[in-house]
Parts: structure tokens; C-alpha cells; sequence
């Protein structure tokens, strides 16, 4: 009776879709979900239980990388038609909205795999609708709290929701004190991804860092080697099913050790799917930052070129990694883009739990603070830095801020842009490249 | 005469919730530029207090189950030289949930209330129908009347220093003063205190407490200096000592963005 139900509701569901956008009103990728969520629970069950496998991915950093990722392996294989939903849209209505996107009239989907970045709150309510064959847990730093309250309580909700999955195989970030102990008293079988101890060292995480015990299954990376162009390249060994793994030369175009875990998750649920390491390594080759994850962007005026590289801060576990990175760039030039709006977190502490203190070594040309909270920035900076750049410049408004480091940079220079998420929003459109998101 | 300070940072692995670690470092920095020798011991979990060590305590905000660790702990090993101190004058901040649990009780969230470490007279309850959800966001407040005069005397020379602080506030509690202690602020923005009360933080003696949560100093370097100035003059026993006033540019234009945005 419900398949049957269904064609009504997704002919709903498109023709709302269709309204919002010819009105201009936007993508429809959350009303029609949130009220179909609402009045047709089931719908949701009904229309992702026809996708043989769902690979739900949740944590705080690194979902959509690690989606993007997963998603460039699995397009290796032969008939492999994947679902992902866009980042952003990762709550409920959002997930619901693109199944019925990606649904024919009849709500048929014909898809072999979904791979779904899953907000961390609603990975509880909706994991047995999902009955997903393989969750994903990327790390739990601090991160948002004016939204959510607690990290014991993320970290709760996320076990939670595994524990609703008791088929479902786990695989984690095994460094992570929180997430390398998610499972613990639960039957699922879980793999820990894990950097070797000397690189792990420098990750932010909440607590001692986890050390990986000896007959655990999962993959470890070494020889991590960040190149100059911010690809890293690295080996990665473990066990996966009682077998050995060893892949001495993995790559990905993304920079950081961040990346190196999500590159390590994407192996292992490729493995776990039946995906050889090399076909794997060689779909990895193929991934592309997502948008402002890494991303180049690039401003021309006549003769002049400059490139900007985006990379997203959220919190202050990916602004201080972030710094780490840039601690080796030459005669370094910098935009920070603070906004304080809600998908950025409307309290700015945050910037202060960050090590900024990380620039100190920096070969820094320029800083340019923007955003609506460029001042909090410039403040941050001065306390952190031994011999502040000065004057700071400092413009709220971004798209002053691009033209002014156009201005600054030389032709061919790389500017780095570290902008909280609706600055990068914000900076993507005024270069001219707009996202498919509310 | 060189001067030197001491700064006592309580149970810092345990109570470090959201950008805390900004008051140490602006507490620092500004000791560092005014030429004050400015030396951060932590004083954690098992470790004895003894009265007199220290010029300038400072306690931050934890998650709920770190709250209820610290309590018994502060009782057995502490409670009785801080006390001693902060009654003798020395300065004491407590920030967001920091500020909560100095009361006598303070509230988790699971609506539980339990005993604080009872070192100023306010406690925190529940909230009743007068506010739906936690309180959070922006919080502005005009610094009372006595400190606002008070700090002014601090500087070698005359300088304008704003009448207001600005913060963060998210807290659920609602706290209420008791005798003998005075508000901090009168609200501008925010709820501060309760939901009710129009008033923010709380001072006795030389102890104040706010809910401007995290990085509440960054932000507002009249009321660091405050503290700087209120540390030193007890150590040296010097009402009339006073502090060179720093080129506060930056941080006086986040400040001032602050009350024009959101006051």
C-alpha cells in the first residue's frame, strides 16, 4: 500500500519543487522534504530501502570530503549508479528531499549505492528508516555549541544512533578518544582509521589521543608527506576482514592530514564493498576538493591573475590545522573571512580555542581580515602573533576585500582564504561559482 | 619598581568549554606589553590550595559531568584557602559555567540542582515558564556604577574606556544574587542573570562572575585591566598604583562593532 501511496506524494513533492524554483523562491532542496518528512513518515523508509546499499557518513569535520571522496571510488566500478546528497542538505528534510529529487514519478529509484552525509543529531532519528549497511564516524571536536550544547551529548546521539544499527559495520576515525570508543559494548564490527602516532600528534583532539589496539582491524597511514602544492601523498597498511592491506602510494589532491583520514575511510568502506585497494587508490586520484574544501579559484583582470585557495574553517580544530598547513608556504598572503551568521555559529569564541599561534613561524607577506567579525579576527591576531601585522587591514565586506587583494597580490600569486562556511558561500559567489543549496 | 603577578588557573583540563583559554591569554599579553612579569600556575584535580600563593584566580566553564567532578574536589582541597583569599580581597573570575558553580548551588542540564563550591552568595535554579529555551546570544551590559568609577582611576593618565561589556551568553540556568553581592552589569542586550532581572554577573569583594562565556576579555580590556590593576594593588598594598594605558585600537573597535551590532 505505501509504494503505492508514494506516487501521489513524489508527484507532490515534484511539482512543489518545480513551483519554488520557477518562482524563484529556491532549489527546493528542504521544503518539499520537510513537509513530506512531516505528514508522510514513511516515505523515507519507502524510498532508500529500494537503494541495495547506504553508506551514511556522520562526524563533525570531513563529511562531505569524505563523501566526495567515497563517491569518486565507488564511480570506478562498473554499474555503480550512487545517490549522495549535497552538502548542507544532511538533515533530515534534506536527505528526504533529494531521494525524492532523484526519484522517477513513480518513486522508483535506481541507484546501486547511496552515500549520505548524515548531521549529527539527526543520525538518531533516522537511522532505522536509513537501515544504513555501513556508518561512518569522521571525528567529534568542538563545534557549535551554541547549536547543540554538549560534545558528550554528540557523542551520545551518535552512539545512539549505531546502536540502532546493530548489522551495520562502523568505521571510525581511531585516533579520536570519542569516536574510537563509539562502539565499545555494542556488537558491531568496527574499523579504526588511524594516522601513524608521529602525525597523529598534532590533531586537536578532544582528550588523549587513542592509541589503536594490536588486533584491531582497520588501516593506518604513514610516510605522510604534504607537497608544496598542498597534495599529500602516503602509505597506508592494516587489516580489513582478517586480511592484510598494503598500499604503499595513495594520493590525494586535498591538502592536510585531515584528508589523509577521510582517504583512509574512503579505502576501507571501498574495501568493505568489494573494491580492490588499487582500483580504490586509483578512484581517489580522481577526487576533486569540494567546494571550498581545498578548491582554486581564480580572479583575471587583463594580464593579471590571481589564484585564491579556499580552505574552510568551521572551528577551531579545522582553522588550526588549517594554520598548520600554511605554516610552510613562502612569503605567505592571507584572507580571513569571519561571518558570525547562523551556519557559522553565531558566537565567535571559537577563534580564541583556535591556535593561531601556529602563524608565529609563518613567512607571512600579508593578512586581510573580512567578514562580519574581521574585528574579533584582527583581535585574535594581535594577541597571538609576537609582531602583528600592521596596520591589519581590515574590510567587513568581501567583496572589498577580494578587489583590495587583487590589488596586493603579485600576477600568479596563490592568496589563501580561510572563511567560515557563509563566507565561503558568499566568496564563491562573488567570484562568479554558486552553489545548488538553500 | 618591577612588578609581578600571579595567576591561578582552576582545574584547566576540566573546565575549558569555549574559547576560556582567551581570558589567559589577553590576561597574559597585557601583563606581558604593561611590563608585568606575569607568571600562570593551573591548580587541578587532587592538588592542594594554599591561601596566599596567588594574586588572581580564574575559573572557566565544563561540560556537566567535569562540573560535578570538580565540586567535591574543590571542597575537600581547596575550598577553605580560596575562601580565605577571595575574602581578603584577592580577584577571582568565573565565566558561563564557571560563574554557576561558584555559587552555593548550580543547575546541569539535566535540570538537576546540585551544591557549588559556595564561594559567593548566588545560586543558580531552573528555569521556571519565564524563559522557553536556553539563553543564547549576544549579551551587553553597562558596568555598574562604583566598579565603572573604580576602574577609571586605574591609569597613569585620564583615557576613555567604554561603560559597557560585551560577550556570549548560553546557559539554561537561571541565577539569582543574594546578600552582599551586586550585579556586574545592567543588561543592554541579552538576559544575563534570569530571565527577569535585567541585570548580568555578579560582584563581592574582588570575586566577579559572567555570564559573558568564554572569550569575555578579548573583547573588553578595561575590565582586564580591572582585574590586573585590582590583583596588584592588593599584592603591593598600593590603593593608588596605576597601570599605563596600552593603544587598545583594536580591540576598543571589536568592542564598539559589538554594542553598535548587537546592543
Amino acid at each position: 500500500m505505501n509504494q503505492l501511496l508514494l506516487i501521489p506524494i513524489v508527484a507532490f513533492a515534484k511539482l512543489l519543487t518545480l513551483a519554488l524554483r520557477v518562482s524563484g523562491r529556491g532549489s527546493g532542496t528542504a521544503l518539499p522534504g520537510y513537509l513530506i518528512g512531516r505528514y508522510f513518515p514513511f516515505v523515507l523508509e519507502a524510498l532508500v530501502s529500494q537503494i541495495p546499499v547506504v553508506v551514511a557518513i556522520t562526524g563533525t569535520n570531513g563529511k562531505t570530503t569524505s563523501q566526495t571522496m567515497l563517491s569518486a571510488v565507488l564511480d570506478q566500478m562498473p554499474g555503480a549508479r550512487v545517490l549522495r546528497n549535497k552538502a548542507g542538505a544532511n538533515l533530515s528534510q534534506g536527505i528526504l528531499s533529494e531521494l525524492l529529487k532523484q526519484s522517477n514519478g513513480f518513486g522508483r529509484l535506481d541507484f546501486t549505492h547511496a552515500v549520505l552525509e548524515v548531521e549529527e543529531a539527526t543520525l538518531p532519528r533516522i537511522a532505522t528508516l536509513l537501515k544504513p549497511n555501513i556508518i561512518a564516524v569522521t571525528n567529534l571536536y568542538r563545534d557549535q555549541l551554541d547549536a547543540y550544547g554538549e560534545i558528550d551529548r554528540t557523542e551520545k546521539l551518535i552512539r545512539d544512533g549505531i546502536a540502532q544499527c546493530p548489522t551495520a559495520a562502523v568505521v571510525v576515525n581511531g585516533d579520536d578518544p570519542r569516536t574510537a570508543r563509539l562502539t565499545q559494548g555494542l556488537g558491531n564490527a568496527t574499523y579504526y582509521m588511524s594516522l601513524a602516532p608521529e602525525y597523529a600528534r598534532f590533531l586537536p583532539y578532544e582528550g588523549k589521543l587513542n592509541r589503536r589496539l594490536p588486533d584491531s582491524q582497520g588501516l593506518e597511514a604513514t610516510n605522510i608527506r604534504i607537497n608544496e602544492d598542498l597534495t599529500t601523498d602516503f602509505s597506508v597498511q592494516g587489516r580489513m576482514n582478517d586480511q592484510g592491506v598494503h598500499l604503499p602510494q595513495a594520493k590525494t589532491v586535498s591538502p592536510g592530514f585531515f584528508h589523509v583520514y577521510n582517504g583512509l575511510m574512503a579505502i576501507a568502506i571501498a574495501n568493505l564493498l568489494g573494491i580492490d585497494g588499487a582500483t580504490a587508490i586509483a578512484g581517489l586520484q580522481t577526487f576533486r576538493p569540494a567546494f571550498g574544501r581545498g578548491e582554486i579559484l581564480t580572479r583575471a583582470q587583463g594580464e593579471k591573475q590571481v589564484n585564491y585557495r579556499l580552505l574552510l574553517v568551521k572551528n577551531p580544530a579545522s582553522f588550526s590545522l588549517s594554520l598548520e598547513l600554511l605554516r610552510n608556504i613562502p612569503a605567505l598572503k592571507l584572507m580571513l573571512a569571519i561571518n558570525d551568521n547562523t551556519a557559522d555559529s553565531k558566537d565567535v569564541s571559537w577563534l580564541w580555542d583556535s591556535e593561531v599561534e601556529r602563524l608565529t613561524q609563518a613567512d607571512i607577506d600579508w593578512i586581510l581580515c573580512t567578514g562580519i567579525r574581521a574585528k574579533d579576527m584582527v583581535v585574535r591576531l594581535k594577541y597571538a602573533l609576537d609582531t602583528p601585522p600592521s596596520p591589519s587591514p581590515t574590510v567587513e565586506s568581501i567583496r572589498q576585500a577580494i578587489d583590495l587583494s587583487f590589488e596586493k597580490a603579485n600576477p600568479g600569486d596563490t592568496v589563501f582564504v580561510l572563511p567560515t562556511y557563509t563566507a565561503m558561500l558568499e566568496f564563491r559567489k562573488l567570484m562568479g561559482k554558486t552553489l545548488d543549496i538553500v | 619598581m618591577p612588578y609581578a603577578l600571579t595567576i591561578t588557573h582552576l582545574y584547566p583540563d576540566y573546565l575549558n568549554l569555549y574559547g576560556d583559554t582567551g581570558n589567559l591569554i589577553v590576561l597574559r599579553r597585557r601583563c606581558q606589553w604593561m611590563g608585568i612579569d606575569c607568571t600562570v600556575k593551573s591548580l587541578s584535580m587532587g592538588e592542594t590550595a594554599q591561601a596566599g600563593q596567588t594574586d588572581l584566580y580564574f575559573m572557566g566553564g565544563g561540560q556537566d559531568t567535569d562540573q560535578v567532578a570538580v565540586v567535591e574536589d574543590f571542597h575537600q582541597l581547596k575550598y577553605d584557602a580560596i575562601r580565605a583569599d577571595t575574602e581578603a580581597g584577592v580577584p577571582f573570575l568565573g565565566v558561563c559555567g564557571g560563574y554557576q558553580l561558584m555559587g552555593h548551588t548550580f543547575l546541569m542540564g539535566n535540570g538537576e540542582e546540585t551544591r557549588g563550591l559556595g564561594i559567593i552568595n548566588v545560586s543558580t535554579r531552573a528555569p521556571g515558564t519565564e524563559v522557553k529555551q536556553r539563553c543564547i546570544g549576544n549579551l551587553i551590559g553597562e558596568i555598574a556604577a562604583a566598579t565603572y568609577a573604580d576602574m577609571q582611576t586605574l591609569y597613569a593618565s585620564p583615557r576613555a574606556i567604554p561603560r559597557t561589556l560585551v560577550g556570549f551568553e548560553n546557559h539554561s540556568g537561571q541565577t539569582y544574587l543574594g546578600d552582599g553581592v551586586e550585579p556586574l552589569a545592567q543588561t543592554i542586550a541579552g538576559f544575563g542573570n534570569n530571565a527577569t532581572a535585567e541585570h548580568e554577573g555578579a560582584r563581592y569583594k574582588n570575586v566577579f562572575g559572567s555570564y559573558m562565556h568564554g572569550s569575555l576579555l578579548p573583547k573588553n580590556p578595561h575590565f582586564a585591566d580591572y582585574l590586573i590593576g585590582l590583583a596588584l594593588r592588593r599584592r603591593y598594598a598600593d590603593a593608588t598604583l596605576t597601570l599605563p594605558a596600552l593603544a587598545d585600537t583594536e580591540e576598543f573597535a571589536a568592542h564598539d562593532y559589538a554594542v553598535q551590532r548587537y546592543g
